[in-house]
């Protein structure tokens, strides 16, 4: 479903952040990214979601190189493919409801259809009484929960996820990560990084360690790590 | 419905909540650009209706041969032979002095003092048209025809209206060229106006590409805003230089009474005035295209 062929990217300022890295992830497998900061997460991230470019080598989603795809062709892409962005990247002049709308008004979907598409992805995120609350009035967890109910809104069959529990208490990351791990198991194909010991011992999965924009070690697959 | 269309329908809705949003200067900016667009829909109307006066008004070169108030209608034939026999002559009318009289008395407001005349003053004339406007030639015509027997007067008139068309003809190119620049004007106004709007929309851009929207998505309600902006622009400004005619024909009225042609600006027609609403809705449509364009550029650049 993902594949990375010895993909490198070099920043215009001319940062090295990912250097001759190769993996793939099945479909319906929940990856592991890890590795101290730096180490490239977040660039791999935006990559296999299209959200950055490679600056050699191949990228390699749903049967699509992303290098050869036209601007236009890769945000289309991008709509089926759900981030959840470290800092959330909400719109704090918009309601929660509304915030989750937006990927569906991008994609032009009639209005009855977006309104139960929101409703159901705040219910599973357990938002559903908030749909109308600002996000500023969110705590951190549940401006995460926001985050990952714009994620699932359009149904993605791949969701990425870039430490979704970064600034969060230890009660707010186990349920997040629970709900990537319900995604998991109804056949959504997860990418997620994180740094944090007792995620990864929750999670399970297959893991894939980064240092200094290289692979350092990674199960192959099927050496999936029992959540 | 499918896609297509609600994406365009959700962005007309944007366009027209961002408008509303901000009523004081929405208004302000719909007036300033229609202030630039009345400027050249009233010189339109102006060079127009001078155009249409001037278009009534005989401009063929030709000359005007008049009598002595005794010459006979055997006198009026013999000068017919001769200017018929002239090499520069293309066409003579005679036109009798009988008939004359009746014309002024139906195209002036004479005809009740005319009526009091105990005898015609007018004499048998022609009308000669020539195969030259060349001033020099025009001169030699009228001084080899004032030697012809019986022969008042030759005079070249139409020269005046030749000339007041060749002016309303230039006003029409300096209009144009005018018009050209208070398009770009438009065009920057509307520009720099969306360009705020995208600045203060940055954060939502940025979003929705991140999450799948197209340059095109982005770009899209800022286009009907522009294209909005425009048509509001239009209208108003229509509306403004509807105005200004109706002001000015009620002087022009009272200035150009006493005259035998009364003279009024005459406004646009339906045609024209639909070309000023789509044109201004284009310009802001492309105004808006270049802006946000522009800034996407700007904002790649900066991520």
């Amino acid at each position: 479903m993902i594949q990375f062929s010895a993909v490198a990217k070099r920043y215009p300022t001319g940062y090295e952040a990912l250097r001759d890295v190769s993996f793939e992830v099945a479909e319906g497998e929940l990856v592991v990214v890890t590795g101290h900061s730096g180490a490239g997460k977040s660039t791999l991230l935006k990559l296999a979601a299209g959200i950055e470019r490679a600056t050699r080598g191949s990228v390699i989603v749903n049967g699509q190189n992303l290098s050869s795809l036209g601007e236009t062709a890769l945000a289309v892409l991008r709509r089926h493919i759900g981030f959840v962005f470290q800092d959330h990247k909400l719109l704090f002049d918009r309601s929660a409801g509304e915030n989750v709308a937006l990927p569906l008004r991008i994609a032009g979907t009639a209005s009855d259809e977006t309104g139960r598409r929101v409703r159901a992805a705040l219910d599973k995120v357990g938002l559903l009484a908030r749909e109308k609350a600002l996000p500023i009035t969110l705590s951190g967890g549940e401006q995460q929960r926001l985050c990952i109910a714009r994620a699932i809104v359009n149904r993605p069959a791949i969701l990425v996820a870039d430490e979704p529990t970064g600034n969060l208490d230890a009660e707010s990351s186990r349920s997040i990560l629970e709900l990537f791990l319900s995604f998991h198991r109804v056949g959504v194909t997860v990418l997620l990084s994180t740094h944090d010991e007792s995620s990864l011992a929750l999670l399970g999965g297959r893991r894939l360690a980064l240092r200094g924009g290289l692979v350092e070690s990674a199960d192959r697959a099927g050496e999936a790590v029992p959540g | 419905m499918n896609a297509w269309i609600r994406t365009h329908r959700h962005a007309l809705a944007d366009a027209l909540r961002r408008l509303a949003a901000q009523p004081g200067a929405s208004l302000v900016a719909v007036f300033v650009i229609a202030i630039a667009v009345a400027i050249p829909v009233l010189g339109v109307a102006l060079v127009r209706s001078v155009d249409a006066a001037v278009g009534g008004l005989d401009t063929d070169p030709h000359v005007n041969v008049f009598l002595t108030l005794d010459a006979t209608e055997d006198d009026a034939k013999r000068v017919e032979a001769a200017l018929r026999a002239h090499p520069q002559s293309a066409a003579v009318k005679f036109v009798p002095r009988a008939k004359a009289l009746e014309e002024l008395k139906a195209t002036t407001h004479l005809a009740e003092l005319l009526a009091n005349l105990e005898r015609n003053p007018l004499p048998h004339a022609f009308t000669v048209r020539t195969r030259t406007a060349d001033p020099a030639q025009l001169a030699a015509v009228r001084t080899a025809w004032l030697q012809l027997p019986r022969v008042e007067q030759v005079s070249a008139e139409f020269e005046w209206a030749e000339k007041l068309g060749r002016w309303t003809r230039f006003a029409g190119r300096a209009l144009a060229g005018g018009a050209l620049l208070l398009a770009l004007a438009v065009l920057f106004i509307v520009g720099h106006l969306i360009r705020l709007q995208v600045v203060t929309r940055r954060e939502e851009i940025e979003v929705s590409q991140l999450i799948g929207a197209t340059a095109g998505d982005v770009r899209r309600p800022f286009l009907y805003h522009g294209a909005l902006q425009g048509l509001a622009a239009g209208g108003c400004a229509l509306a403004l230089a509807a105005g200004l005619i109706v002001w000015l024909n009620a002087e022009l009225s009272a200035l150009t009474s006493s005259y035998a042609y009364e003279f009024k600006i005459v406004f646009l027609d339906s045609s024209t005035l639909l070309a000023v609403l789509l044109g201004t809705a284009l310009l802001g449509w492309v105004g808006a295209w270049i802006s946000v364009s522009r800034e996407l550029r700007r904002f790649a650049g900066r991520s």
